[in-house]
């Protein structure tokens, strides 16, 4: 049965990638206020485990990107940015999603809308690898829907145009960096709190 | 169940022993350090923490004039030397629970298995009193023994310490290794997504579960809907784990509740939602306005598996991002077709159960709904909350609240708040599973007496329309329950019709409602809710006198504000009084009538009777339907050879009543009735069910009807 093999194929890949190994001898470091609520340590999916990831299985497991993810799934998008050879991803943390959209904008950007959801990844996306102290350091970066934002330091954290902060920066991916982000990027109306959103 | 099961599982990648450190417990640390000082004025005292599964209820003696308390958790080492900071996790304040004078707070958000000092303090005011002497303690590991199989399976959430959810796949695995290591398990496939995904059901009993839906119906199951909503996956994390403990738990209570009944869970009924993390499936179709309607393939699923399996309780599980609930949002099925008695039953499951438990163990159940009129928790009957009330099961909604809130910190989508979320499912889940233990005679007698009123036909429908909730006598658990959401002139019809009318096209039309602009036919669906239809000569009859009368005007006529067709209503024929023999040919509609003489059906005769008298003999031979619901029948009651539907529910037949050779496919309903002289059933192509509610017989009971 088509399933049964998957299990067995998903048990093994998720063991390797979460256990802590030896193999991993770099330990990364992340910093953020938020770092210390997301795996740490040798928990399972803590930053040096992630640092050789693939950018959608790393997401997988930084907790508070489980809307990100799913979103960076169905925009079907992962090839295209794990064929490049640096990215940095901006990723908003589900609260700034649930601050963002309403429960059905976010369906409907992620079933039926799913051009205007790529619109809106790419504008969470970076071509280069950037770290924290990049960001701090630049004045502005290019993001894939080819907007320029602003970037500047705040505090020991990054800026990110005029509402968005790193709360956990410099996750280390294959490919790249990731940095937790408050807030969603781009230009999409803000539709948090209309709609029928209950049970 | 193991002999069904011989596909080679991995199931290694599934046990405790491959991730999950040993952590034992060491009880000794558990008690109080002895104070070696005399309280200080306003200290708290007499503080306890008792562990259970991801929790911790932590527990004090009130101090005078306190506002609040603040509860103070540190990591500590075995030797008691603190590893981590001390971080208030909780705001313990008079409106958490029913019961002030013993406060309690379920302290939950940490790693099962991890070693800790509490500490707690009041409030005089916003000033902070002194802090109690700290108790340290291990927190209990996640269930079952590493060393015993079956205990020793773990879920993806386990083992990755929550920081990844259980994939479908993971979730296939996990229980198809519980269910082939444990006798009590069996796992069934009620249905499969629009993406192809099963969607499974555990079926769990002692020593085996029941083998067919029929026979699991008769130990009158709960059942437990953990996922409708793919982006709100705590509760299911959390029926994970409860399989588990059914299934190799040794515990008295265990055994005592599964020698009773029959636990049915269905981890993921969406299965796609939670794959690709949105709310609703595939198509976008939120499934949770869905079950009346049934258009998408995962609702009509779980209706069919309602209609089969006939739980009489049922939980629905979600989450809910809003800081001003409590700990543990639920609701009844408020909508007003929705009979009395289960709206009562539900909610002394709510207040008198759930309250009462979680002012003991700490959690701060709620009424659904929040500050300032919410627009959530209302009357759509296409809400599994409302289907499921008006098809006569007592229940409720439940939701875990994701945000932070008044009492506790704001955590985000960290490993922390979901077990707080997850093990607060756990907690209401079992609790729930009490109730039913505990209170099940109740629970039959009012979806006894609800679906005799239903099947009576009593009543005005409404259409859309909430009965009022209202609010817990103080200090009860929540600011403010649900709106009032009364219904509106125009969604009320005071003269109910005796049936609907539906035209062939109405009836086994094409539908464009479904995946991919195909849906089932009305037919189809009718059948997946179980209703009893009449072919007639223009059409096809659905009489009222049913138990699901309150939810088919809602699908069935034009009034309704999210109906199928706009059926036909046809009203009754008889309504008064009738003096001398009756018969009749065609479709015949007696309401409140009364019929003084015999009543005799010509092949082929429709009778619908509800709160009629007949002081005669009833003869049925080769009609087309025969119903009777909430009448009274003084002389024996004959029907045979029916090829189509029979139903008889709250009756009393003052004779002998005989049911025979009636061929319709479905079973003949035979409910709640009281007979006085012998019940005989035989030949009938399906055995006549009374839907365990029983009849009450002076008389032999015999053939086909002999356990009714
Ligand atoms: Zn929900």
């Amino acid at each position: 049965m088509r399933t049964r093999l998957l299990a067995v194929v998903m048990v093994a890949a998720l063991a390797v990638a979460g256990c802590t190994s030896d193999e991993e001898p770099s330990t990364a470091a992340v910093s953020g206020p938020l770092c210390g609520e997301l795996p740490k340590g040798d928990e399972p999916g803590n930053p040096t485990a992630l640092a050789s990831e693939s950018v959608d299985q790393a997401l997988q497991w930084i907790t508070v990107l489980t809307t990100f993810e799913g979103a960076l799934r169905a925009s079907e998008l992962v090839p295209e940015l794990e064929g490049k050879k640096a990215i940095t991803v901006l990723a908003p943390s589900d609260d700034a999603f649930m601050a963002k959209f309403s429960q059905d904008n976010l369906d409907e950007l992620m079933i039926k809308d799913k051009d205007a959801l790529r619109t809106l990844l790419r504008a969470h996306i970076v071509d280069r690898s950037l770290s924290l102290a990049d960001l701090r350091d630049a004045d502005s970066v290019t993001t894939l829907d080819g907007t320029t934002v602003k970037v500047s330091e705040a505090d020991k954290m990054a800026r990110i145009g005029d509402e968005a902060t790193t709360v956990c920066a410099d996750y280390r991916i294959a490919n790249g960096r990731v940095h937790v982000i408050n807030h969603v990027l781009g230009n999409f109306p803000t539709t948090a709190g209309q709609g029928d959103s209950g049970h | 169940m193991n002999h069904r099961r011989s596909t080679v599982i991995a199931i290694s990648a599934l046990l405790a022993a491959t991730f999950a450190p040993v952590v034992t417990s060491t009880s000794a640390f558990a008690a109080p350090l002895p104070a070696f000082a005399a309280a200080e004025p306003n200290q708290v005292t007499d503080l306890t923490v008792s562990q259970a599964d991801g929790f911790a209820t932590v527990a004090w003696t009130p101090v005078p004039g306190a506002a609040d308390y603040q509860i103070e958790r540190t990591a500590v080492d075995a030797a008691n030397a603190p590893t981590g900071t001390p971080t208030v996790v909780g705001v313990w304040r008079p409106n958490r629970q029913i019961n002030n004078e013993t406060p309690t707070f379920a302290d939950a958000g940490f790693n099962p298995g991890t070693r800790f000092q509490w500490r707690v303090r009041a409030r005089i005011g916003t000033a902070e009193q002194p802090y109690s002497s700290p108790v340290f303690d291990t927190t209990k590991a996640p269930w079952g023994d590493p060393a015993v199989a079956g205990q020793n399976l773990r879920t993806q959430w386990e083992t990755t310490q929550a920081a990844q959810y259980t994939s479908d796949a993971n979730e296939y695995a996990y229980t198809a290794a519980v269910d082939q290591l444990s006798e009590r398990v069996r796992v069934v496939e009620i249905g499969r997504t629009v993406q192809n995904r099963p969607i499974n059901m555990l079926v769990i009993g002692y020593p085996t579960p029941p083998a067919t839906p029929a026979a699991v119906a008769a130990t009158s199951p709960l059942a437990v809907n953990c996922n409708v909503h793919g982006n709100e996956p705590g509760d299911r994390e959390a029926c994970l784990i409860m399989a588990r403990q059914l299934a190799f738990s040794n515990d008295a209570r265990t055994l005592g509740l599964l020698k009773n009944t029959t636990v049915l869970i269905v981890p993921t009924i969406n299965g796609d939602g939670r794959a690709a993390n949105t709310r609703g499936n595939t198509t976008g179709q939120d499934l949770n306005r869905d079950y009346s309607l049934i258009r998408q393939p995962e609702t009509a699923a779980y209706v069919r598996m309602l209609r089969d399996y006939r739980p009489v309780a049922g939980y629905d599980g979600h989450e809910y991002g809003n800081n001003q609930a409590g700990d543990l949002p639920m609701l009844p099925p408020r909508h007003q077709n929705v009979a009395q008695q289960i709206f009562d039953e539900s909610l002394d499951m709510i207040e008198n159960h759930m309250y009462v438990e979680g002012a003991k163990d700490g959690w701060w159940a709620c009424p659904y709904g929040c500050a300032n009129g919410s627009g959530v928790g209302l009357s759509e009957e296409t809400i599994l909350r409302n289907t499921l009330g008006l098809k006569n099961t007592v229940n409720s909604l439940l939701e875990l609240r994701s945000s932070g809130g008044a009492t506790r910190p704001d955590e985000g989508n960290t490993a922390n708040n979901r077990r707080r979320k997850t093990f607060s499912a756990l907690w209401t889940f079992n609790q729930f599973m009490d109730y039913h233990h505990n209170q099940l005679s109740d629970i039959k007698k009012a979806r006894g007496e609800a679906i005799e009123f239903q099947a009576g036909n009593n009543g005005r429908i409404v259409f859309r329309g909430s009965r009022v909730v209202p609010l817990h006598p103080a200090p009860h658990p929540g600011e403010a329950g649900p709106r009032e959401d009364l219904p509106t002139p125009d969604m009320i019809l005071d003269n109910a019709p005796c049936a609907y009318k539906l035209t062939e096209a109405q009836y086994n039309g094409a539908r464009t409602d479904g995946p991919n602009d195909v849906g089932a036919t009305v037919a189809e669906r009718i059948a997946a809710h179980g209703w009893k239809v009449v072919k007639v000569a223009d059409g096809y009859v659905v009489p009222l006198a049913q138990p699901e009368r309150g939810l088919i005007p809602l699908l069935l006529d034009e009034q309704g504000e999210e109906e199928w067709v706009s059926g036909e209503r046809v009203y009754p024929t008889l309504t008064g009084r009738h003096n001398g023999p009756l018969t009749i040919s065609g479709f015949a509609c007696l309401s409140g009538a009364t019929v003084n003489g015999p009543v005799n059906l010509r092949p082929g005769a429709t009778l619908v009777a509800t709160n009629t008298t007949i002081s005669g003999p009833v003869n049925a031979a080769n009609a087309a339907g025969v119903f009777f619901g909430d009448s009274s029948v003084r002389g024996p009651l004959q029907v045979a050879n029916t090829n189509g539907p029979v139903t008889v529910i709250g009756t009393n037949v003052s004779g002998p009543v005989n049911l025979v050779n009636n061929t319709n496919g479905a079973a003949p309903y035979f409910a709640g009735n009281s007979v006085s002289g012998p019940l005989n059933c035989a030949g009938n192509s399906t055995a006549p069910t009374n839907l365990e509610v029983r009849n009450v017989v002076n008389g032999p009971r015999a053939g086909q009807c002999s356990t009714l």
